[in-house]
């Protein structure tokens, strides 16, 4: 049952533009990173990691590592599956791919864990895994996905037969139809290479396990998923109920923390090897190469169908995306893809074909986007390829197509819904803000008077959030296990003084800012100051359903958890209100964070008044009022339906739905290729934003990445299955340098679903930029007949690029 | 990423860290500013036995005109040369140049001897040296000697310095009133290593150019100096279609090291572009018309 959210009465703190409550903690180095904390008679462990793609262990020697002064142990991963189970893997056929903490029988892909020592300092393990001598026996890599795919390909997991994970097509509405109804039909080839979130602090955690009672507690700057945890406790070999994960500031993630737990699990099972806290942080290069969390590695062939006059009418996607050597969330990142795969566009019908293989790189796991990102880059780019054919604007075939207004809640056509939105409200803002109009002007200008090649950009893409889990397994007709809330939760405790403790269960120190988030949503609640709240995080083991950061769903989901716990609590308060002002239940008002008599607002209780009471004089009250005050709240997902048998119709499972319209103005110098900006804006609807502050960190932390992954981030792996790119020498991040100054907007149409009309916009920066830059890039180029159908575009591709056009100009 | 174990010297004036070299030979490796070393360290790709730490070596640490010769002591940091008037006026190449070299952090603790020595052919400095006709000073237990920079630079991350010898000074000639100079490179992002650079000084007698030193990095095993294209330009009046004959002639016979950030056959179209506006700058500058 959906309901409508009504429109509340003002707010008073959420949408005021507060300081984070994280900064002087984070920016001051205070943070409690993991690499600071130590426990006594901390242990510290390093990875001896496989040089090879593709090789068979055949022996591992560690004697001369053992005996080196200050080692304590040396595991194997021989030793590690005896010490473990295999790791948690939401993917298809697990079994068949087993994916363990250490390399067993075979390495997979070069950085893979073979063995793992610990030693009284990290210098000493270091060390010793030179000391370590492993033999391997080479066997041939499987490195393009296109010929993993072929049926004489070696195979990654022999036990799988085939290097193809999954595969499917699924087919939405009239495709065939109304692509033989359309007047025009253009195809493309395109392709996005991978990348990853760069944390400053790499995956640790340190493991400590009392043999005395059993408990194994381990300390960790990554995970979400928490109530997934009992999952990490079958993969160590403890009961769930013994298992304690205590969250620690994450120092970055933008989703490459997601689920991130073989770090954890090692440092749990060498905790309980050696019977001593063991520490286990990952070096810059383990993170590159041994993350498990690279992005999306994608190769399309994709068809629109448009009338003549520039009706958008069907898509066809096929996409083959190079899951590296595991699939551990299965195929989720197109589920993600999926639930905006038609964008803000009135796009009847839609044919999706995936095939998902495995090759020996580094598996993927989560990148802000999650694989969104690469579906709007994809039809914002053949978006720009039809207004090119039908020789239209490209704003006014976007705005021709928009979903208008009045069609919200507009189900797309696999049954995802949009809750609601304004597209053109969005792109008449950013026109305005970017002087589109002039810079179009200036374009011209340049163009004739200086020889200058500066292009506009302009991407007008969807921001899904709030995922439901079913986007995981309603790619098979028998899920393993078809879980569809994923739940999150607060508890709330007002102290007898009126102050306010709130007690999070989520692994959530992520970059969106949860401790500001809650107390902005607690201050609104109790009508207090922010800075009344305090904010803590529970551990795992006495934790309410959880589930944490993630596809943009944290602050909605927390915001539906602080109004349930908050309403129990001052539902006890006027009752204890009522008996200490003598007042009938319905006198009463709430009023600057007391209560208050209706009309009289003289006579009222401060909170601290009836915490005082509540906590203390319990006898002095009616009797059905006990001791305390305070509560929790289980919020599960707010509007998520379950997808058909059939699988016609995936039903609702991403339904807070924001948009955005990034326009970018970049010069391309055509003799090198290297792209600079002129100005960049971006204006995004968030529905309801709690913070724009805050948010506009978000939107502009986003768009370096989406520059990144643009124009400077790939993992390039070499065709014996190298990784070119294992530092920052090799992979190369923006800095604050290569990132324009950015104007940013913000239209709020509120979710008629959620708890003050908040949609999640964690990531939206970088599901944007990519198509934004790319439109600008062919803007810029196209005197020269020239557009960007690969990503990241380089200046060396580029200038290939130019240089192709112009050979075929002049053949 | 924790180096190997190694032994530690910190000795306190040239003579002392002189007097390790010898006695350690090949076993002792000179610590300057550890900007390129410690990497190397971590990675373990070296595992030096015995640092040699010249940091506490204060009386290398100065920038003065001699004769008129920029002398440049070894552990001058590169922060202290980009901000140092004396340089700029003597040579507002190495100057320009040195605003390339990574970010002002590792400037900060970045040498000038270090830089040299170190011999990356993607370096800034190592070209200017080569550039200017600007010589390096070795010291030794036996003594001093001093070579051109032609001479120093013997391969990728190879020098002429034998293994008990110190680089204590590097010598910039001056180049007479009105030179021009240009320094320009192409990185990939802010502070990230040279696919090219290129350095140039000319000057103008009247309308033609009398003297011109055109070098390269990032494009060989060595930073190179275009003395075929240098001689293309002396004597003549400057023109686009000089600077695009010396460009192509400096790029006709060079050998870029790929790597994943460019391939040669990029590199070397970067680096005719990148020669042909720098001459296009130098020249401009020596004209007067830029400043």
């Amino acid at each position: 049952m959906v309901e409508t959210r009504e429109e509340s009465a003002e707010r008073k703190w959420v949408g005021k533009s507060i300081q984070r409550i994280e900064d002087p903690r984070l920016l001051l180095g205070r943070g409690g990173y993991i690499d600071d904390m130590r426990l006594p008679g901390m242990l510290h462990a390093a990875l001896v990691r496989s040089p090879h793609a593709h090789a068979r262990i055949k022996s591992v020697n560690v004697e001369a590592a053992r005996r080196l002064p200050g080692v304590t142990a040396v595991v194997t991963g021989e030793e590690a599956a005896e010490l473990c189970n295999p790791m948690p893997d939401f993917g298809p056929d697990p079994t068949r791919h087993e994916w363990r903490c250490l390399a067993k029988d075979k390495v997979r892909y070069v950085g893979e864990g073979v063995a793992a020592v610990v030693a009284e300092s990290r210098a000493v393990a270091e060390d010793a895994c030179d000391l370590v001598e492993v033999e391997y026996e080479p066997l041939p890599p499987v490195v393009d996905p296109e010929a993993a795919m072929e049926p004489d390909s070696p195979l990654v997991h022999d036990a799988l037969g085939s290097n193809i994970a999954y595969e499917k097509t699924m087919v939405f509405g009239e495709v065939d139809r109304d692509f033989e109804g359309a007047d025009v039909v253009v195809s493309d080839h395109l392709r996005w290479h991978r990348s990853s979130g760069q944390p400053l602090e790499t995956v640790g955690a340190i493991g400590n396990f009392d043999p005395g009672s059993g408990m194994m507690t381990i300390h960790v700057n990554s995970l979400t998923f928490t109530s997934y945890l009992f999952m990490v406790a079958n993969t160590l070999k403890v009961p769930s109920n013994r298992l304690d994960i205590h969250p620690h500031p994450a120092g970055g993630s933008f989703g490459s923390k997601f689920w991130a737990v073989k770090v954890a699990i090692i440092a749990g099972m060498l905790a309980k090897h050696t019977g001593r806290p063991v520490k286990f942080i990952e070096d810059r290069v383990d993170n590159i190469s041994n993350s498990d969390h690279h992005g999306s590695d994608r190769t399309y062939q994709v068809e629109l169908a448009a009338t003549r006059g520039g009706i958008l009418k069907s898509l066809r996607v096929k996409v083959v995306d190079d899951y590296g050597a595991y699939i551990q969330f299965g195929v989720g990142h197109h589920g993600n893809a999926l639930a905006q795969a038609v964008g803000p566009y009135r796009i009847g019908s839609l044919q999706y074909e995936l095939h998902a293989v495995l090759t020996n790189k580094c598996q993927q796991g989560a990148y802000r986007g999650f694989g969104s990102e690469v579906q709007n880059w994809v039809l914002e780019r053949m978006v720009d390829l039809m207004a090119r054919e039908l020789e239209m604007d490209p704003v006014e075939l976007r705005r021709k197509n928009f979903i208008q207004p009045d069609q919200f809640p507009y189900f797309i056509p696999n049954g995802n819904l949009y809750d609601s939105g304004n597209y053109e409200g969005v792109l008449d803002k950013a026109l305005e803000l970017s002087d589109y109009e002039s810079w179009r002007e200036e374009q011209r200008r340049l163009r004739e008077e200086e020889g200058r090649y500066v292009g506009i950009g302009i991407c007008t893409a969807q921001e899904r959030s709030v995922f439901s889990a079913t986007e995981f397994w309603f790619w098979f007709d028998e899920p393993a296990a078809p879980v569809t809330s994923m739940p999150e939760s607060v508890t709330l405790d007002v102290d007898a003084m009126g102050n306010i403790t709130a007690t999070l269960y989520s692994c959530a120190f992520w970059g969106n800012s949860p401790e500001t988030m809650v107390a902005q949503l607690v201050a609104e609640e109790f009508d207090v100051e922010p800075s009344q709240v305090n904010v803590v995080y529970s551990g795992t083991n006495q934790g309410l359903p959880a589930t944490g950061p993630g596809g943009s769903r944290f602050t909605v989901m927390i915001a539906g958890a602080v109004q349930g716990a908050s309403k129990k609590i001052k539902d006890k308060a006027f009752k204890i209100a009522e008996h200490l002002l003598e007042a009938a239940p319905g006198d009463l008002e709430w009023s600057e964070g007391g209560v208050a008599v209706k009309g009289s607002p003289d006579r009222r209780k401060e909170l601290s008044e009836i915490a005082m009471a509540a906590h203390l004089f319990k006898h002095s009250l009616p009797d059905e009022i006990e001791s305390g005050l305070e509560a929790d709240q289980v919020y599960d997902h707010p509007y998520t339906t379950m997808p058909s048998e059939d699988r016609k119709n995936l039903g609702v499972f991403y339904p807070f739905v924001g948009h955005a319209c990034h326009i970018p103005v970049v010069e391309v110098d055509i003799e090198t290729g290297k792209v600079s900006f002129l100005r960049y804006t971006a204006v995004h609807d968030a529905g309801t934003v709690v913070n724009p502050r805050s948010l506009n960190g978000h939107i502009i932390g986003g768009i370096a990445q989406g520059l990144g992954t643009a124009l400077l981030e790939e993992f390039v792996y070499d065709e014996s299955g190298q990784l070119l790119t294992s530092s920052y020498q090799d992979y190369l991040i923006p800095s604050a340098l290569d990132v324009p100054e950015v104007v940013v907007g913000h239209h709020e149409t509120p979710s008629p679903y959620t708890v003050h009309g908040i949609k999640g916009a964690g990531e939206g920066g970088r599901m944007m930029a990519p198509a934004a830059i790319s439109s600008a890039i062919d803007d810029a180029l196209r005197p020269l007949g020239v557009r960007v159908r690969e990503l990241p575009a380089t200046p060396e591709r580029i200038l290939g690029w130019i240089e192709a056009a112009q050979a075929q100009s002049s053949s | 990423m924790k180096p190997a174990p190694f032994n530690y010297h910190a000795p306190s004036t040239t003579e002392e860290a002189v007097g390790l070299l010898a006695e350690l030979g090949s076993q002792g490796r000179i610590l300057a500013g550890g900007q390129s070393l410690f990497q190397l360290m971590n990675f373990r790709v070296v595992k030096p036995e015995n640092l040699i730490d010249i940091n506490p070596v204060s009386e290398l640490d100065y920038i003065r005109v001699d004769d008129g010769t920029l002398a440049i002591g070894a552990r001058t940091r590169q922060s202290a040369l980009e901000r140092s008037t004396e340089a700029a006026r003597h040579s507002p190449l190495i100057v320009e140049a040195v605003k390339n070299v990574a970010h002002p952090s590792v400037r900060n603790r970045g040498t000038v001897g270090g830089s040299v020595a170190y011999a990356d052919p993607a370096s800034e400095l190592p070209a200017v040296v080569l550039t200017s006709g600007g010589e390096v000073v070795l010291t030794g237990a036996d003594g001093q000697r001093t070579l051109s920079a032609g001479d120093f630079f013997r391969g990728p991350y190879t020098n002429a310095c034998s293994p008990d010898e110190l680089l204590t000074e590097v010598r910039l000639p001056r180049w007479p009133d009105g030179t021009g100079h240009a320094f320009l490179e192409f990185q990939r992002k802010h502070g990230s290593y040279a696919l090219v650079g290129t350095a140039v000084l000319v000057h103008l007698d009247g309308e033609s150019i009398d003297r011109v030193a055109i070098s390269l990095c990032g494009v060989d095993q060595t930073p190179v100096r275009a003395s075929r294209a240098e001689d293309l330009v002396r004597g003549n009046v400057p023109s686009d279609g000089l600077f695009e004959e010396a460009a192509a002639e400096a790029t006709s016979d060079l050998h870029p090291l790929p790597d994943v950030k460019g391939s040669a056959a990029y590199r070397l179209k970067l680096a005719r572009v990148y020669v042909r506006r720098a001459l296009e700058l130098a020249v401009s500058r020596a004209k007067g018309e830029r400043p």
